[in-house]
């Protein structure tokens, strides 16, 4: 039953996400639309969606303080920007999301390439890392809310756990991905250690490091996001609650709208990076 | 696999087996005769997890939250795979639904929990919406990918056969795209968790993200970190169910040899690289 012949192994960082190579780089198939054309169509899509949102939002199949329509959220914007409060969300949300994040990729980055290098190392961590690693992190908000109490440590404690496995992870799979006879060569040359990880095993593995890091830095909005909606800590999440316990609907999904915002410009920012940094790879990967 | 002697496999188990079983190790003697307030020795940990299974309601919380991500994540199955697979069939659609897509992954669903949760109640059909609008994402996303990477030859193929779209669904499209599929699926599980617990946390009588909200705002250290504990196997277990379902539905496909040598032991759990 082998459908394709490719081997499209889910895993592979370099067959990572076909689809969107394709729809914007390399359309050899006939009668696909041109870019402007397709930019219409992207429009017009948002636009219907947008218009289907403000019909559910008129006929009241729920009530408005559940679905407000796309004109009030909207709406919400030229006041909450010109507000001290709203960047203050943003920035809260923002920093406990980064630095913990930037603590995930310190720790995580090396702890993957070197248990990754050596296969011993990696057979060891890998039934530990795996439960570990399907925890779901958030749940240990009333622990730490103990231990930590309410504080912005906290919020960076638990988006530094969140990320850390992701990262460490894809830095591991990296260096394994360097081949066998690459790696006997380097053996039967006596490369020295650490010429042989700056040279073979950082550049092989910065395409799944990069992978890791990008899927790390979305965790990290959600998560710093879904502390501050459960607890008082402030930011994004927490003026979400607070805007929804007021009755002001519309406000409150401002802030949603904001933290896609976020996550998407994140995805961009990220796949940016990874584009420049692996500019001397052959673009089999870059999405 | 297989064709491993019984000494090799041993030889594999023990070398996996003996950092967690020092962990354990480790965290047992460290906590034992532990008298701190919020590091309980892990025995007692252990002793209350039990006790409130047998005894306490901890069975109908856990029911409760296995309920409502089962049903959740159905849902999400159901309505992204059928979507995914129209989107990714029309390449016009798919192209044009694009960056929509990216927008509505990229918001974090938990920013939603509030918002449903205190218009539409506490009881379970929130939760399960919130659970199926997360895991949504994923699968849809990956079920498009999955269709639109099917090899272009293998398409025009089915075309050119004139093979009935029916037939071509359930023949071609949908096994060439099960592997992302499930993908997809397995990162949706760990949404739906996370979403189960924020949900139950924001908001619920039952519910094992209650128990731990009830025990910990009660001070409760022992039941607090054995609701953990229990969150944490239902997370694994979860995660180890779908790999076998995963093996059972796609055995045709990891069993194929893997075309370039590259060290694969563990394709399955590396795939949340895909999204």
């Amino acid at each position: 039953m082998a459908i394709s012949t490719t081997d499209r192994r889910p895993t592979a960082p370099d067959r990572k996400r076909p689809a969107r190579r394709t729809w914007r780089t390399r359309h050899t198939r006939a009668g696909n639309p041109g870019r402007r054309v397709l930019l219409m169509l992207q429009l017009a899509t948002v636009l219907a969606v947008l218009l289907i949102w403000a019909a559910l939002a008129a006929a009241r199949l729920v009530s408005a303080t559940a679905l407000p329509g796309p004109a009030a959220v909207f709406g919400q914007f030229p006041q909450l920007f010109g507000d001290p409060v709203y960047w203050q969300a943003v920035g809260d949300t923002l920093n406990g999301a980064v630095t913990g994040f930037v603590a995930a990729a310190v720790i995580g980055v090396p702890l993957g390439l070197v248990t990754g290098t050596y296969a011993a190392a990696e057979q060891s961590s890998r039934l530990l890392v795996d439960v570990l690693r399907s925890f779901p992190v958030i749940a240990l908000l009333p622990v730490f809310l103990l231990v930590l109490g309410s504080t912005p440590t906290m919020k960076t404690t638990v988006v530094l756990l969140a990320c850390v496995f992701p990262v460490f992870l894809q830095a591991q799979y990296g260096a394994r991905s360097v081949t066998p006879m690459i790696a006997e060569t380097m053996d039967s040359y006596r490369v020295p250690r650490l010429l042989r990880f700056r040279k073979v095993i950082l550049p092989s593995a910065t395409p799944s490091v990069m992978t890791g890091l990008r899927l790390a830095a979305t965790t990290s909005v959600l998560v710093a996001i879904g502390v501050e909606v459960l607890t008082t800590l402030p930011g994004i999440g927490h003026e979400v609650v607070q805007a929804q316990q007021g009755g002001a609907a519309a406000r409150a999904y401002a802030y949603i709208v904001t933290a896609g915002a976020i996550g998407y410009s994140i995805n961009l920012l990220s796949q940016f990076a990874e584009r420049r940094l692996l500019r001397w790879r052959p673009p089999t990967h870059t999405d | 696999m297989s064709t491993r002697s019984p000494a090799a496999l041993w030889q594999s188990l023990l070398k996996q087996l003996w950092l967690p079983v020092l962990c354990v190790a480790v965290l047992l003697l460290a906590t034992a005769g532990s008298t701190s307030f919020y590091f309980p020795p892990a025995t007692d940990v252990l002793a209350t997890l039990w006790r409130e299974l047998l005894h306490g309601g901890l069975v109908g919380d856990l029911l409760f939250s296995l309920r409502n991500i089962a049903l959740g994540l159905a849902l999400a199955t159901v309505v992204g795979v059928g979507a995914g697979l129209v989107i990714g069939e029309i390449d016009l659609l798919r192209q044009a639904t694009g960056p929509l897509l990216d927008f509505a992954r990229a918001t974090p669903t938990v920013a939603f929990v509030p918002v449903i949760i205190l218009t539409l109640g506490i009881g379970s059909g929130p939760k399960i919406f919130l659970i199926a609008l997360g895991s949504l994402w994923p699968i849809l996303l990956n079920t498009i990918s999955g269709v639109h990477g099917i090899n272009p030859a293998v398409h025009e193929t089915a075309r050119g056969y004139r093979i009935p779209w029916r037939l071509r669904l359930s023949k071609v499209v949908l096994p060439g795209a099960l592997p992302q599929i499930f993908a997809g699926i397995r990162v949706a599980l760990s949404i739906a968790v996370v979403l189960m617990v924020v949900s139950e946390i924001y908001g619920s009588p039952v519910g094992l993200g209650n128990f731990i909200l009830q025990s910990g705002s009660g001070f409760a250290v022992p039941e607090t970190w054995a609701g953990t504990v229990l969150i944490g196997i239902l997370g694994y277990g979860l995660s180890v169910l779908l790999l076998a379902a995963e093996y059972l539905l796609l055995g045709w496909y990891h069993q194929r040899p893997p075309r370039a040598r590259r060290p694969m032991s563990r394709p399955l759990s590396r795939s949340e690289a895909k999204t």
